[in-house]
């Protein structure tokens, strides 16, 4: 591997103490923008006594989960050698799963548990004194985490540190206390109901200019990309981020329907199936995005929402908004694999493999693979439809984050510490020396990207629809 | 058999046992104060199954790449807690069932299970004083749990013969060591015990829910839609 752009190893003071930014903020607060004068967006104010509020949010948001989480930890460490933080920065002891959750397990102990209330210094209970304390908090839960849930996994006691995580960001972001890119991400999600603040003009001349091209590719003018039709065999939703960078998924994933004959729909509103809301650990803007989607399938009388390439979006509308919303899920939702698997199956598509020879590895999205239980779905698919197909070791539950997981990528700020842990996922690529890392998430084809550029590793990411719609026999 | 003994063997172990679960049961009490939350998404998993299969996680040493990886620690692990679960067994033996201890062979591998738990314990007080990691996440009870625990099966290798007639002060501290044990458990590291099957609980309903472990065999949608 080479090490011209390698960087040298970050200080890690020098992440936690990263300032709190208030530029968009102050320009949200100046603009009074609808989600921040309904209250949906907090903004940072200094002069609200916040580490009270802190201890108030954590008190009320308190879960048994996230309670037994709190007291069931014994510092054993074992947790230390999952986490590709601590692999990739071994002698930086704050790498630890176990020393993050413990900045926020120590204020639960302090104000919540019983021995720390007590005897506060004999199980190290301690409690954010000043904002500054706070911000301090921010930046390991933001910047030295993405949320990947390995460790939770290699957790003998079941201890769920992710979960203590997306909690604290959750508090934090009530506070307004976030780095500066989670904060515009999420106004974007509350103002516009999608992540990319992409308009419904732009959205639907994206999808105009798709089917165009596909009408020409395929010299047939009756090809469509129908949009708000109702009572379809499915509703599709995608990431904002296919109609602003990537709009040929859409159209890889338009040509599929097409030859399989499918009736199916896009809504004119609650088409993002990403969700913010996982990532900010925001509960309230999770319901509000998820639901947009539920009503709208609602609204079309589809049979099923059908969820495209991405990772967090997947989790988000197929597991978490359903909670997060408490809308008791009444149409069936699933990935975009699962549709292609029964084209496949069902012979409603014919694919050549041949036409996909060149290597090609398997990365699998922490959010869909340990949070989503989709673990050989994709594997059946690659192999209908490559011809080399190499396995990444470790891999399904055990896989390693891309390290742009957690909404890392959104966080400018923190991407040296990224980049230099990514350096686990990078010699698992390099090791199974294929040319093409394919992945069904858009977050990790961002973040592989990253890697692949930084660690100048010989690769290229390309996700399943791409190489099914590249396999198709017409 | 001294009074003082005697006192301790029976009177002071009740009296600390029951107080042991009396706390235990304010802890439930307390756990079940907050709110859980429901799944309110259709189920592509067993999760009942998923249940089973994460409590009975530990023991499956190859379940977990961090276990995998250091088979050392699955078997300092099993060591140490037999320690705990024959001292605790002596504890009941001792004064209901002294018999059992006539038998050599019994005391010796009772012996030599909390001998071994004693070894463990000192190489993970070395780990922890050692390791930089393991350091800088160790409370004082982190430390005074595990120094406590090297001490009892320390003193508990020495009272197992029950040899009151030839010295009785290895059983009074191991016994007076037991009720002490019994009211420090729940308020310290000690107790995790207790939190073991909510936290495998949930994370087995959770994973299971969807289908990462137990996943369905056959797909809940009609087919062809
Ligand atoms: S989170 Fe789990 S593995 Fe990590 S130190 Fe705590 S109990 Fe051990
Ligand atoms: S969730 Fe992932 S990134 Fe975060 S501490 Fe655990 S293993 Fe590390």
């Amino acid at each position: 591997m080479s090490d011209k752009n390698i960087s040298k190893k970050i200080k890690i003071e020098d992440v936690t103490s990263l300032p709190l930014e208030l530029e968009s903020q102050q320009k949200a607060s100046k603009e009074k923008i609808g989600s921040v004068t309904e209250g949906k967006l907090t903004l940072y104010d200094r002069q609200k006594r916040n580490v009270e509020r802190f201890h108030e949010l954590l008190r009320k948001k308190m879960t048994r989960q996230l309670a037994s989480s709190m007291v069931a930890c014994v510092h054993c460490g074992m947790c230390a050698e999952s986490c590709h933080y601590c692999l990739s920065r071994p002698d930086d002891p704050q790498m630890t799963p176990v020393y993050k959750a413990d900045q926020i397990r120590r204020i639960f102990k302090k104000h919540i548990d019983w021995t720390g209330r007590v005897f506060p210094k004999w199980v190290k209970a301690g409690s954010p004194v000043t904002d500054e304390d706070l911000n301090h908090l921010k930046n390991i839960v933001f910047g030295t985490c993405s949320a990947c849930r390995r460790c939770t996994f290699n957790c003998p006691m079941g201890v769920d540190t992710a979960l203590l995580i997306r909690f604290a960001r959750g508090i934090l972001t009530d506070l307004g206390i976030v780095p500066e890119g989670v904060f515009n991400v999420s106004r974007d999600q509350w103002e516009t109901g999608n992540q990319m603040a992409v308009t419904e003009e732009d959205y639907l001349e994206t999808l105009d200019w798709m089917k165009e091209e596909l009408q020409e590719e395929l010299d047939n003018p009756d090809i469509d990309i129908p949009i708000d039709t109702e009572d379809c065999d499915f509703m599709y939703t995608i990431n904002p981020r296919e109609i602003k960078f990537d709009p040929r998924s859409i159209s890889h994933a338009a040509k599929i329907f097409h030859f399989a004959d499918e009736k199916w729909t896009m809504p004119k509103w609650g088409w993002d199936q990403t969700n913010f809301g996982l990532f900010s650990g925001d509960d309230k803007l999770g319901a509000y995005v998820a639901k947009n989607v539920y009503e709208a399938a609602e609204r079309l009388r589809a049979k099923r929402i059908v969820i495209s390439e991405c990772g967090h979006g997947y989790r988000s509308t197929r597991w978490e908004g359903y909670n997060w919303a408490e809308y008791d899920q009444n149409i069936p939702a699933e990935s975009v694999i699962l549709t292609l698997m029964r084209y496949i199956q069902n012979g409603r598509i014919k694919v050549n493999p041949a036409k996909n020879s060149e290597p090609v590895t398997f990365h699998d999205s922490c959010n869909i693979a340990r949070s989503g239980g989709l673990l050989e779905e994709p594997r059946w698919v690659l192999n209908k439809v490559c011809s080399d197909y190499r396995e990444m070791s470790p891999n399904r539950r055990e896989n390693f984050c891309c390290a742009g997981g957690g909404g890392l990528l959104s966080m400018a700020e923190y991407k040296p510490l990224r980049m230099e842990v990514a350096k686990i996922k990078a010699d698992q690529l390099k090791a199974t020396g294929a040319k093409l890392v394919c992945t069904i998430c858009h977050n990790c084809v961002d973040g592989l990207t990253d890697l692949i550029k930084h660690y100048d590793l010989d690769m290229k990411v390309v996700q399943v629809l791409e190489l099914v719609s590249h396999a198709l026999v017409v | 058999m001294s009074d003082i003994l005697y006192f301790l063997e029976n009177k002071v172990q009740i009296v600390a046992l029951s107080f042991l679960l009396f706390v235990y049961i304010l802890r439930i009490f307390w756990l079940f104060r907050f709110k859980s939350r429901k799944e309110q998404s259709y189920s592509e998993g067993n999760a009942t199954a998923c249940i089973a299969h994460s409590m009975l996680n530990v023991a499956m040493p190859w379940a977990m790449e961090s276990i995998r990886k250091k088979p050392f620690f699955y078997i300092q692990f099993i060591l140490f807690h037999m320690g705990v679960i024959f001292a605790i067994a002596a504890t009941f033996i001792i004064p209901y069932g002294p018999q059992l201890f006539n038998i050599q062979a019994v005391v010796w591998i009772f012996q030599f299970i909390v001998g071994m738990a004693f070894i463990v314990g000192m190489f993970r007080l070395y780990r922890r004083f050692a390791n930089p990691s393991i350091r800088l996440i160790s409370s004082r009870d982190d430390y005074f749990s595990l120094i406590l625990m090297i001490f009892y099966f320390g003193v508990a290798f020495l009272a197992i013969p029950n040899n009151y007639h030839r010295s009785e002060w290895p059983l009074i501290l191991f016994f007076a060591l037991t009720a002490f044990f019994l009211i420090y458990v729940p308020f310290s590291k000690i107790g995790h015990y207790l939190y073991y099957p909510f936290t495998r609980f949930f994370l087995g309903r959770t994973m299971g829910h969807r289908g990462v472990y137990a996943k369905r065999k056959k797909c809940r949608y009609p087919e062809g839609l």
